[in-house]
């Protein structure tokens, strides 16, 4: 029998909870079919907090639920309250001065009635600085791009805002992005100020992928998926009885 | 360990497209090919071969995804995607060797067979018994693990 913690219980908006402990709040809540709005969080990247949507209250304190690790029993908290609502509000003001017209965070200005505040413009360049771009390229084992900079200066880029040579082009950081404001160019390649080549499929000529990338996956001069498949079909069809389940 | 999977026998395949029908009607409600996660492959000769994902013991892909986005179910064997969770890196894509994983741009997703979690829709709909649902018992895991290894001497090649 593995040894298993005894788990961490509470409420949340009077729903009780039961999770293992570690667990967060954010993702205790989503067990019981609360949703909670976030921003920066990502559930396939490691969280990092910085964006405060997710804010929720337990006796008058504000908690970034996406990175509240639950380890003891008998919270009470509220996803709902007044002060969650205001909090959340002045959250999203602050976030619209970055990215006004971001459709998300207007939908959300809709229900939290916040508004974009003309002196607290900051850039109104899109980009929220939650990182997710970030995390996303660490993720995948480079480490091209971070918020460099300070105050207003401080934005998402390659070291010394040049193209960042760590790159291989994989997109995953725009992929990520929850406002889709990184720039990018899919067939040909380019990103973050960088043009990359891109490898043919021998066979069929169809792009693959950068060599930086295949480099980084471990592959030397592969065909594209869809010859892969051909190649491996055809090795099948040698074998006019055979049975084929797996490997 | 009795586990169950999608067995393919190719020349019992008719080249109706049941399979891929009703694979990618699954997801994106509609007979939309490149949606579907099993793929007639035809040949110019003759004959075709369904392929799906096989859920590979020592899955490349799964050893790649650095965010959680694939995971195995360690009762069913089977690997299935969680597309929250997706970043969009593609690594799997490049590692599969058999291009059974696919990144949707469309659906901004990875997407893979997961055997509809127990009740794959393109083994009901097989006419003709190419495609079935059955146990996979050890023995078979075995002989099919020689087989695959074969193949991936044919894949070394190819690859050079
Ligand atoms: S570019 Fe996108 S992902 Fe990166 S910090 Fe800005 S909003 Fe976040
Ligand atoms: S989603 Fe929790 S702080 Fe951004």
């Amino acid at each position: 029998m593995p040894h298993t913690l005894p788990k961490v219980t509470g409420t949340i908006d009077g729903l009780k909870f039961e999770v293992s402990p570690g667990t967060t709040l954010l993702e205790a809540a989503k067990t019981l079919g609360i949703t909670i709005p976030t921003l920066c969080h990502h559930p396939g990247l490691p969280p990092d907090g910085n964006c405060r949507l997710c804010l929720v209250e337990s006796g008058k304190k504000l908690l970034p639920s996406c990175v509240f690790p639950l380890r003891e029993s008998g919270g009470a908290f509220s996803t709902q309250s007044p002060m969650v609502f205001e909090a959340r509000a002045f959250v999203v003001t602050l976030l619209l001065s970055r990215a006004p017209k971001d459709k998300n965070l207007l939908k959300l200005a809709e229900v939290y009635g916040a508004q974009a505040d003309p002196l607290l413009s900051d850039g109104e360049d899109g980009c929220l600085r939650c990182a997710r771009c970030v995390r996303a390229c660490r993720a995948g084992g480079s480490e091209a791009i971070a918020l460099i900079g300070r105050s207003r200066e401080r934005k998402v880029a390659g070291p010394f805002f040049e193209p960042p040579i760590d790159c291989v082009g994989c997109l995953a950081c725009a992929r990520s992005c929850p406002t889709g404001v990184i720039a990018f160019g899919e067939e040909p390649r380019s990103i973050w100020g960088r043009d990359f080549d891109l490898v043919k499929c021998p066979r069929c000529g169809r792009p693959i992928g950068t060599p930086e990338e295949l480099k980084r996956a471990g592959l030397t001069d592969p065909l594209c998926p869809d010859c892969r498949r051909r190649e491996f079909s055809a090795s099948l069809l040698e074998l006019p009885e055979a049975s084929f389940t797996g490997y | 360990m009795t586990q169950k999977t999608i067995q393919v026998t190719p020349s019992r395949c008719v080249g109706c497209l049941n399979c891929e029908l009703a694979c990618a009607s699954r997801d994106w409600g509609q007979y939309y090919p490149a949606g579907s996660k099993i793929n007639l492959v035809f040949f110019k000769d003759g004959g075709q071969v369904p392929v799906t994902c096989f859920q590979c013991d020592e899955a490349p892909c799964l050893k790649v995804c650095q965010t959680g986005a694939l995971s195995r179910n360690e009762t069913t064997g089977v690997i299935s995607p969680d597309p929250e969770r997706c970043v969009g890196c593609r690594t799997c894509v490049s590692v599969c060797p058999f291009g059974n994983i696919n990144y949707s741009k469309v659906g901004r997703r990875v997407e893979k067979c997961d055997q509809c979690q127990g009740q794959p829709r393109c083994a009901a709909v097989c006419p003709s018994g190419a495609l079935a649902y059955v146990d996979d018992a050890k023995i078979v895991r075995e002989r099919r693990r020689a087989f695959a290894e074969s193949f991936k001497e044919v894949v070394k090649e190819v690859f050079k």
